[in-house]
């Protein structure tokens, strides 16, 4: 009789560690920060923001970014992005990711044009607006992965958004952790990133602040990394990263810039 | 329920004849009338009763005289050293083997970082195995490796360290009772298993929180009741990871001052934290180790509180600090 069981011993898991790629934001500042060079597949990294602090700038980069070809260390790979908020706007996106491609081909030096249509299909949306059409399409997620091996990021824009109406608060937390244990079990043994959008609410008379992450403070344990992006100066480009929890990294603060062609460092 | 078994006196012929009377398990063997077994079976009444005595003297629990439970008790280890000084020394002896203690904090207070330090110094000069149990992907190799190089070690000893920490990737409650009952069973062997850290608990608790039955309630019993067994066979200590929450409570407090014509009334909000799991988890843990993160100070090392309550005396709460830098914790 084996057991069902798969017991890693820590040098196997460090090899798998070691040998995940991350997929880059474009800001080697940022990059630092977060660690391994970007956000590292089968991590489970949670954007925090007040609105117009760059979260959904930032997941369309990492959208963009997932298509870095491989003769530059990219993962040449897709992106599924799960908008719940209605955040997403396709112009905007092909701005950064075809800006993205075309600094990627200056480094090469190459000069056969990108197909925009095959860029585009390299990037899967989903519109999932609710909590039942939101629910439906992540149970039926691990079919989605099978079809589409080639999937490496998942981004959920926004997390919070589909649970603000229609269940109670303790329902809620059971369902939201139930949804993610799925997702994360998925993602880490099919190697895939996934990003989650939070908005930020206010709780009164917390000593650290009143301004926290909604969902409360059990949500606040799951992620692996928790990042809060802010905008310093409201009618600038500069924004703040600071890493509120990680498992890998020492809390710290990254500086990058969000600029016409997508996330950059600060010049 | 367990089947009937064949003995001396049962053998296979017997075993089917009392099958087709419906009598399979040991209970339906039990409860039947011992003269109708004696008339189908063809055996005689005090055969009958040998069998029934048999499986009393199986099935019940062990008589176990005070000497031998005093030699036991005086042989046996009964705590592990966490290797931190400051914690082992507020700790009085370490962590104990053969009860559970809980290690819990807000997000990012350094749980698992402690637990992560924990299973290094558990196995650093032993042959203990340490199981992680991981219910969120917290475990990072990479880290454990780079605390260990941080320290000066050559790549022979931190591979040896390495090994010697097991990680299974548990994502909800019933598996995690399926992975302790595969322990307690035998079907899953870790030799030298000395101590076993699940981080972190409410995570998996919380996917049956707002479940109207208590079906939450349920699991966690078998996870605690398999958790004390294993403990206390197998000699291990078992730590179990929780959260905190806060809830902020609102104040209104009159001033004493009631002459003033317009009273302003101060609003003054008290934060509380509570432990999850609930009241019945509250008893549970032999030893709570909370962490509590205090102001950044330096760039590159975190002071983080520990409050450290026991259940025998739980009004002295005895506290020390330690600190999360690259070199880990120390």
């Amino acid at each position: 009789m084996s057991s069902e069981f798969k017991i890693y011993n820590a040098t196997e898991l460090w090899q798998i560690e070691t040998s995940l790629p991350s997929i880059p934001t474009f800001s080697q500042n940022l990059d630092k920060v977060l660690g391994n060079d970007g956000i590292q597949l089968g991590s489970l990294t949670e954007l925090l923001g007040l609105p117009g602090s760059g979260k959904t700038q930032l997941c369309l980069q990492l959208c963009a970014s997932v298509q870095v070809p491989k003769a530059l260390g990219g993962l040449n790979s897709e992106a599924l992005y799960i908008d719940t908020n209605s955040n997403f706007t396709l112009s905007r996106f092909k701005e950064i990711l075809f800006s993205s491609l075309a600094k990627c081909q200056r480094i090469m030096d190459s000069s056969i044009p990108i197909r925009e249509e095959d860029a585009l299909k390299k990037f899967h949306y989903v519109k999932a607006i609710g909590l039942e059409k939101f629910c439906a399409f992540l149970y039926q997620l691990p079919n989605f992965i099978r079809d589409k091996p080639n999937v490496k990021l998942i981004v959920i824009d926004s997390i919070a958004f589909p649970f603000k109406d229609g269940i109670s608060m303790k329902q809620r937390t059971g369902l939201l952790f139930r949804l993610v244990a799925d997702l994360q079990k998925l993602t880490l043994k099919n190697q895939i990133a996934v990003v989650l959008t939070n908005e930020m609410t206010t709780r009164i008379g917390l000593s650290t602040g009143a301004i926290v992450g909604s969902l409360g403070d059990t949500w606040s344990h799951r992620c692996n990394m928790r990042v809060l992006l802010s905008a310093p100066e409201p009618l600038e480009n500069i924004r703040l990263a600071a890493i509120l929890k990680s498992n890998i990294v020492a809390e710290d603060v990254g500086k990058f810039q969000i600029t016409h062609e997508g996330i950059r460092d600060v010049q | 329920m367990n089947k009937l078994q064949e003995h001396v006196y049962l053998t296979e012929t017997i075993l089917r004849i009392l099958k087709q009377n419906r009598i399979i398990t040991i209970l339906d063997f039990l409860q039947e009338d011992a003269e109708k077994l004696s008339t189908l079976t063809k055996l005689n009444l005090s055969q009958i009763l040998e069998i029934r005595q048999a499986i009393f003297n199986k099935h019940s629990a062990n008589l176990i005289i005070g000497s031998t439970l005093f030699v036991n008790n005086i042989t046996t280890k009964k705590f592990i050293l966490t290797g931190i000084n400051s914690l082992d020394t507020t700790l009085v002896s370490g962590i104990p083997v053969g009860l559970i203690t809980e290690i819990c904090g807000l997000a990012g207070s350094g749980k698992s970082q402690l637990c992560m330090q924990l299973a290094i110094n558990f196995v650093k000069e032993s042959n203990n195995i340490v199981l992680y149990i991981d219910t969120k992907g917290d475990f990072s190799a990479v880290r454990i490796q780079k605390i260990l190089e941080a320290h000066g070690l050559s790549h022979k000893d931190m591979a040896v360290i390495l090994l010697k920490i097991r990680v299974v990737y548990i994502w909800n409650i019933e598996e995690l009772i399926r992975l302790l009952e595969n322990i307690k069973k035998g079907v899953l062997k870790i030799e030298n298993l000395s101590m076993i850290i699940i981080d972190s608990l409410p995570c998996l608790m919380f996917q049956h929180f707002g479940d109207n039955n208590n079906m939450g309630l349920t699991f966690l019993n078998r996870v605690i009741n398999y958790s004390r067994y294993l403990s206390k066979e197998f000699q291990i200590g078992f730590i179990f990871v929780n959260i905190q929450t806060r809830w902020i409570d609102q104040d209104i407090t009159d001033p004493e001052d009631t002459e003033s014509a317009c009273s302003i009334k101060d609003l003054t909000y008290n934060e509380k934290r509570t432990r999850c799991l609930g009241k019945y988890w509250k008893t549970i843990p032999a030893l709570v180790i909370e962490l509590e993160k205090l102001k950044l100070e330096t760039n590159s090392c975190v002071t983080i509180k520990v409050l450290v309550t026991h259940h025998i005396n739980p009004s002295a709460i005895k506290s020390c600090f330690i600190n999360v830098s690259a070199q880990g914790v120390i």
